[in-house]
């Protein structure tokens, strides 16, 4: 059964109950992807992130335009405007498959940092940060593009593969930002696919390559195993 | 570029799979502004490409092969998502004519993601012309632009294709658009599909692709154009937004996409059942949206799109269980289900999986097994002449038999890759009147007895035999501007025609909505142009004698019929209206001069 569509967008509350009172939130319960990321109310400092309804999807890449819209304004006559939504440079991506799967893919806001662990450049003495560091406001992994020396290691740390260098500068792009506090993604995702939640940083949580989670999808709701060495179909 | 073109990227990108050579050519501003893109860019570049050459062949290497985008495409307005495809039609032919090669202009409009792409890579349309020596395939990232080959791809079948392209990529984000088996062998109704299931459907643009000795398309890009202003963009875009979450009628789609019509329709009786014979399908419950609900996992969207009409699948019912694919949508499952008499929803969708695998468009593959089920049924052929296929009413089997044989054009499937008309001039015996068509083009699925505006909708389509073409003058001169600017045609009702005016505005600079409707006109009218040049005539503009002979016998329309008298008042006021000459449909010099066309 495909979802109802005709929802509003999930409030936090809905989302909870969903997650853990029925089996609508397929994801949650069989693969454990982002299994127990809620944090309790009221939890000090913790982690936000994007949390995706994969059958709520429907690979529309609305959130790639609002993404790149928001994070690389346009400067007209001296006022910086929403951008025209190039999806290349969104930090969601979209990765689409065969069977029909679609997996927004964004930052996961591991709590162990590997990207952050995997910068060589030694922590400024003042604020203790690497090149690479998480921003004591947003709590987003963000560079320092003066200190940064383009060396790659946190895209190949990146468990999701979000991270990737400029092809020029070298410098790490895409990580989400959150857009200060209002994910455009969430705001304008016409099938309420996407939540901004708070994560428990004290427990494990599983970041996953969009292939991996399209295999289990395709598994799920195709009966078809694995993506790649299918049975060659004859006609 | 010599002036800025907001809105576009300005440039063509010109492929000829003959001498390999391959260019990036400047289109004229005045191109853009008169004819704006998609479908309406794309009739002019083939009007000035076959200028010389009137009955040039469609599948000769000069018959140019087009994938046009439009201003809409690659910026995030609600469902601009479209690609048309814009070439001449290997399908279609007058009744008389100088010309033996003599068709209509043949374009055919698809959803996904291509469109958009194709604007990121840094053009608003693709030409291809030429043929390759082998099968090839176009390899398009940004500037970076190779023909490559693709003779073990060749004889594939889409969906496997779909795969197979995107693993040799290794690259799951670039986009993709291919032909099949039938279209490498030449069936005349061969479509083109992406994402394994998207479909330029309509119009054998698959089989000109296929005479190119061409598999497939794939692009990636990285840029974008740029709006001429910015604020009113963002403006309208946000108004558009609101404006698609506050249309009601919506929701039928996200739940049911096209599928919801198959009960509607039939009990309107205005469905195509039993080869159009009758408009309502006793048994259309068991192929309806409700029926297929169960098997739907998922709704997909084309690029931008709240609607989401496509349900992605899986059949549970034996002998078919564990076929994955999408739909039924309204025109593949009347089609391949209620215009066969097919009321097995398994065997339905396995139909419908092996029109696309082979890439066929299951409107024109639905009439031609209907039309052959009725001539079996009349005994007007024998099972010797249908290679010992029992092709009756509703059988499964022998449909997929016959999908077979057409896509491999083996036996019987030769005679029926070329549509209904060749086969009822090989049959005789009065077929003819059965044979549903218009200027050799298959009529879809919307039946005419009890609906008598859809008979002028598809004796006037320009591309023959047309659903989508609209019943009347303004609503096709709106179709043809929505085909133009890369926007889905069900969409419109989320914008409004001031959204898209503004929208246009803010994209590629100050238009009025009456410059628009006017654009459409004139793109109505070059197309006329082209096929009145071909040798079509008011004679080509008929519909099949059934909907004049046989009324309805079932349905809420029952003894529904149109007649001769009412067909011909209602197209003499289309003529008129047009101010075409109303012997010969000739466009009259007073309106080309008024739409700065070639007189």
């Amino acid at each position: 059964m495909i979802p109802n569509h005709e929802l509003p967008h999930w409030s936090r509350r809905n989302f909870m109950k969903a997650a853990f009172g029925s089996g609508a939130m397929v994801l949650l319960g069989q693969f454990g992807v982002f299994r127990f990321a809620l944090a309790q109310q009221g939890e000090e400092n913790s982690l936000s992130m994007i949390l995706v309804d994969y059958s709520k999807c429907t690979g529309c890449r609305t959130c790639e335009t609002v993404c790149s819209a928001f994070n690389h304004p346009k400067e007209v006559n001296g006022k910086l405007l929403n951008g025209t939504g190039n999806p290349y440079l969104s930090n969601i991506k979209v990765y689409a498959f065969n069977p029909d799967v679609d997996v927004p893919t964004v930052c996961a806001m591991c709590p162990d940092n590997p990207c952050i662990e995997a910068c060589p450049v030694d922590p400024d003495p003042s604020t203790g940060r690497r090149a690479l560091y998480r921003d004591s406001k947003t709590m987003t992994i963000t560079v320092d593009p003066d200190r940064c020396i383009g060396c790659k290691s946190c895209a190949e740390a990146c468990r999701v593969g979000v991270i990737v260098p400029h092809p020029e500068t070298a410098l790490p792009e895409r990580m989400c930002t959150l857009c200060n506090g209002e994910p455009q993604c969430v705001k304008y995702c016409p099938f309420g696919a996407l939540s901004h939640v708070k994560v428990d940083i004290s427990k494990e949580l599983y970041a996953m390559k969009p292939r991996q989670i399209a295999e289990k999808l395709i598994e799920e709701w195709y009966g078809v195993s694995g993506l790649s060495g299918q049975e060659r179909r004859i006609l | 570029m010599t002036e800025k073109t907001f809105g576009y990227n300005g440039v063509i990108l010109d492929v000829d799979l003959s001498s390999g050579k391959i260019d990036k050519k400047e289109i004229d501003p005045d191109d853009l502004k008169n004819f704006v893109g998609g479908r309406g860019l794309g009739i002019k570049l083939l009007w000035d490409r076959l200028k010389e050459k009137p009955g040039a062949d469609p599948l000769g290497p000069e018959n140019p092969l087009m994938f046009m985008s439009g201003p809409f495409s690659g910026f995030p307005a609600p469902s601009a998502s479209r690609t048309c495809v814009v070439t001449k039609s290997p399908h279609t032919s007058p009744k008389k004519s100088q010309y033996t090669h003599a068709s209509t202009l043949s374009y055919s409009n698809m959803g996904g993601f291509f469109g958009p792409e194709l604007r990121f890579a840094g053009y608003d349309g693709l030409v291809v012309t030429g043929k390759a020596v082998a099968p090839v395939y176009l390899y398009i990232n940004d500037d970076k632009v190779e023909i490559r080959d693709a003779r073990k791809f060749w004889g594939t079948g889409t969906d496997q294709f779909d795969k197979d392209l995107i693993e040799e990529l290794g690259d799951p984000r670039f986009r993709t658009c291919y032909i099949g088996p039938a279209g490498e062998n030449l069936v005349e109704y061969a479509c083109i599909i992406n994402t394994a299931a998207r479909a330029a459907g309509r119009g054998g643009t698959g089989c000109v692709m296929g005479s190119k000795n061409l598999k497939a398309v794939a692009i990636r890009g990285t840029g974008q154009p740029e709006t001429e202003n910015q604020g009113l963009f963002l403006e309208a875009l946000e108004e558009a937004r609101q404006s698609f979450k506050n249309e009601k009628v919506y929701g039928m789609w996200r739940s049911s996409g096209t599928a919801f019509a198959l009960e509607f329709l039939s009990g309107q009786g205005i469905m195509a059942v039993k080869n159009f014979r009758e408009g309502t399908f006793s048994e259309v419950d068991k192929i309806g949206a409700q029926a297929s609900r169960k098997n739907w996992v998922r709704s997909f969207s084309c690029y931008c799109c709240p609607l989401a009409c496509k349900k992605s699948g899986k059949t549970t019912d034996s002998p078919f269980a564990g076929l994955v694919h999408d739909g039924p949508e309204y025109e593949t499952g009347t089609m391949l289900g209620a215009n066969l008499m097919i009321s097995d929803n398994a065997g339905m969708m396995k139909a419908i999986y092996m029109a696309d695998d082979y890439g066929l468009d299951a409107i024109s593959l639905g009439n031609t097994i209907g039309f052959l089920m009725e001539a079996y049924e009349k005994k007007l052929i024998d099972k010797k002449f249908m290679d010992g296929i029992d092709l009756k009413w509703g059988s499964v089997d022998a449909t997929i038999e016959m999908i077979h044989r057409i896509a491999k054009r083996q036996g019987i499937g030769d005679l029926a890759s070329r549509g209904v008309r060749a086969l009822a001039e090989e049959i005789g015996q009065d077929s003819h009147k059965f044979a549903m068509h218009v200027k050799g083009h298959e009529l879809a699925a919307h039946n005419c007895h009890a609906n008598p505006p859809r008979a002028v909708c598809y004796a006037t389509a320009n591309r023959g035999a047309c659903h989508l073409n609209g019943t009347s003058v303004e609503e096709q001169n709106s179709t043809a501007l929505t085909d133009s600017i890369g926007v889905c045609l069900f969409a419109m009702g989320g914008y409004g025609s001031d959204l898209i005016a503004k929208l246009m505005n803010g994209i590629t600079g100050a238009t009025s909505k009456t410059d628009l409707l006017q654009t459409g006109e004139r793109i109505f009218n070059l197309e006329k142009l082209f096929n009145y040049r071909e040798g079509f005539t008011r004679a080509d503009d008929d519909i099949p004698d059934r909907f004049f002979e046989e009324p309805l016998t079932v349905g809420s329309r029952k003894g529904a019929v149109l007649t001769r008298d009412q067909f011909k008042t209602m197209m003499d006021e289309f003529y008129a209206k047009r101010g075409w000459d109303l012997e010969t449909s000739e466009p009259g010099a007073a309106k080309l001069k008024s739409l700065n066309l070639p007189v």
